[in-house]
């Protein structure tokens, strides 16, 4: 056996001293990619127009119950992939029921699959009633007076089973070893529910616009709320990259950076608004209404793409060794 | 080396000694053995970190133990730190915190064990683990690391890595006798120059939330050589303040909701 004198063998340029061990990754980053973004993004869009739904009916005015009715679609209709996505994510698909195994106040993805189970009974419910409704009321039927309470008993657990659902996933992130995530784990969860909230506004106006009469009030009010909470999802993100501080750097820089410039805030917040603002002044029905659904449609981009950003940030952070050193000296 | 007995109350662990530590792999190779673990890289490719033998690099799902080759460059030449790195078996356990399906369980031994039989391969124990320990395994889809030789200890066995190690620097045994002579060992250290410290002794500091390693490692150099974290937190610490500024975003946006829907037009 010789013994190699490696003293000369390394290249001149090389750094003898790298991060923590050759600059391998201190943690194990997570698998989660194309089916959890579109999980938070549908999920997210499910409970917040359960929100807007039930709001909605709880003010029991004629042009908001026919915007609650429009929302409870919108929901059940959002929430319908979401098993989808989450059991094909699973490394075994076919024990996805394991989730309701146990209860676990830990563990937010536990708590997740029972808040989105409970979520989707209450969701089932609401849109059953709707339909049953639909149903007599074109048969002037007096049965309509009578399901109208249940549904109203139903709307607050439905609205804060929905939010429970939109918000919890900011939790669960915020929950893990990811630099990136865990470092400001108060910004996270807010991010994704104010984010979830103009995406699922925009899905309902969009819907409504489609498949309803014009409810020119109505939709008036949920672009107010839109343009709120879009207000709130920017400060937000910003006040959350600027707390990261370098930590934010898999987020801002790169491939990422230039989607979180271009598409989230670019086109999913600055252009949606400059575009209802536009329609307010247009005097040209259709005009207005292709400005509307252009607005909204890219909002929906934006709000995808935010998610996209922040699970592909994660899984850059989390093979950055100095990004959680700089969090574990502390 | 004492085996457990089965009522074991206290908690077992082990102390692994960077300065006896001689890289000879027994342990990973023991442990693969044991518990019928498949090589590293079966696709083909091959990997070393560094100009050194360390050709399993991480810990992960079919690499249990794992040997750090620090190569340091000293006016003699290079130097060789050597530490046989394993899951830490946490008194509070980010892995077993953030499981939902209660497949990850804490033992009689004060261990934490994936179940195999249970696990749907979730994935969230993975980026919980403070350490980098748990992996996906893209053959079965299931999580998995270190279970302590959980079979072994419930036969009276010690875990084959420590049984393995020629040169007792993996010591299995409970952890308080551990923790008395990872002091000792490293005070000893200590009076010969070597800065030496006892990583995952909680009365030192350092693991936030973690209350204590039941895996102890005596170290010579800083921690973060072997892409160990200086200050480890507990993910689930984040738990409540992220909770409870989604609560506060709620309120706040259900107000804005309701104001908005209550403007007459």
């Amino acid at each position: 056996m010789t013994c190699l004198d490696l003293s000369d063998a390394r290249p001149a340029d090389s750094p003898v001293v790298s991060v923590g061990y050759y600059g391998l990754p201190v943690i194990h980053g997570p698998h989660w990619k194309w089916l959890i973004t579109l999980y938070f993004f549908f999920g997210g869009i499910s409970g917040t127009s359960a929100v807007l739904s039930a709001i909605a009916r709880l003010t029991d005015r004629e042009d908001d119950l026919r915007l609650a009715r429009i929302a409870s679609f919108v929901s059940m209709t959002a929430l319908l992939p979401c098993p989808i996505f989450l059991v094909l994510d699973l490394g075994r698909p076919a024990r996805f029921l394991n989730m309701l195994r146990v209860v676990r106040v830990s563990s937010p993805m536990s708590m997740g699959s029972w808040g989105l189970a409970l979520f989707g009974v209450a969701t089932s419910l609401s849109t059953l009633l709707q339909l049953l409704t639909d149903f007599y009321t074109s048969r002037e039927s007096g049965i309509v007076s009578r399901l109208s309470r249940p549904a109203r008993l139903l709307a607050p657990v439905t609205g804060l089973l929905g939010l429970f659902v939109a918000g919890y996933t900011g939790v669960l992130l915020a929950a893990t070893a990811v630099p990136i995530w865990s470092k400001r784990p108060w910004l996270l969860g807010p991010l994704f529910l104010t984010s979830a909230t103009s995406s699922g506004t925009a899905a309902v106006v969009i819907a409504s616009s489609i498949f309803d009469r014009p409810i020119e009030a109505g939709e008036a009010k949920l672009h107010r709320f839109e343009a709120h909470a879009m207000i709130a999802e920017s400060a937000i993100l910003t006040g959350w990259v600027y707390a990261l501080g370098p930590t934010a750097k898999p987020l801002v820089s790169g491939h990422v950076g230039s989607i979180l410039r271009h598409v989230v805030i670019g086109a999913g917040m600055v252009v949606p608004q400059l575009l209802l603002i536009g329609s307010t002044r247009s005097r040209n029905q259709k005009r207005r209404l292709f400005l509307t659904r252009a607005a909204t449609i890219l909002t929906l981009a934006g709000g995808f793409a935010l998610r996209y950003a922040v699970v592909q940030a994660g899984r850059d952070s989390a093979i950055d060794p100095q990004a959680t050193f700089d969090m574990t000296r502390q | 080396m004492s085996a457990p007995t089965q009522t074991g109350d206290p908690r077992y662990g082990f102390l692994t000694d960077a300065t006896l530590c001689i890289g000879c792999k027994a342990c990973e190779v023991a442990c693969k053995q044991w518990n019928q673990l498949p090589a590293d890289s079966t696709a083909g490719e091959f990997r070393l970190t560094g100009f050194s033998f360390d050709n399993t690099v991480d810990l992960g799902a079919t690499t249990w133990r794992h040997v750090h080759f620090v190569e340091r460059s000293t006016d003699a030449g290079m130097a060789w730190l050597m530490l046989s790195d394993v899951c830490k078996h946490c008194v509070h356990a980010g892995c077993l915190d953030a499981c939902p399906t209660g497949a990850i369980l804490r033992t009689e031994f004060g261990t934490v064990v994936i179940q195999d039989d249970v696990c749907n391969g979730c994935g969230y124990c993975v980026p919980a683990c403070p350490f980098g320990v748990p992996q996906l395994d893209h053959a079965d889809g299931g999580s998995h690391k270190c279970t302590l030789c959980y079979d072994r200890l419930r036969g009276g066995l010690a875990p084959a890595c420590a049984t393995a190690c020629p040169t007792a620097s993996i010591r299995f045994g409970p952890v308080d006798e551990l923790l008395e002579s990872g002091r000792q060992r490293v005070s000893l250290l200590q009076d010969q120059g070597v800065p030496a410290s006892l990583y995952g002794d909680e009365k030192l500091g350092g693991t936030g939330g973690i209350g204590g390693l039941s895996a102890l490692f005596v170290l010579n150099a800083p921690p973060e050589q072997f892409n160990l974290p200086s200050r480890p937190r507990l993910p689930r610490q984040n738990i409540v303040p992220a909770a409870l500024a989604t609560i506060s975003t709620a309120i706040g946006l259900c107000l804005a909701a309701t104001f908005a829907f209550r403007v007459h037009e």
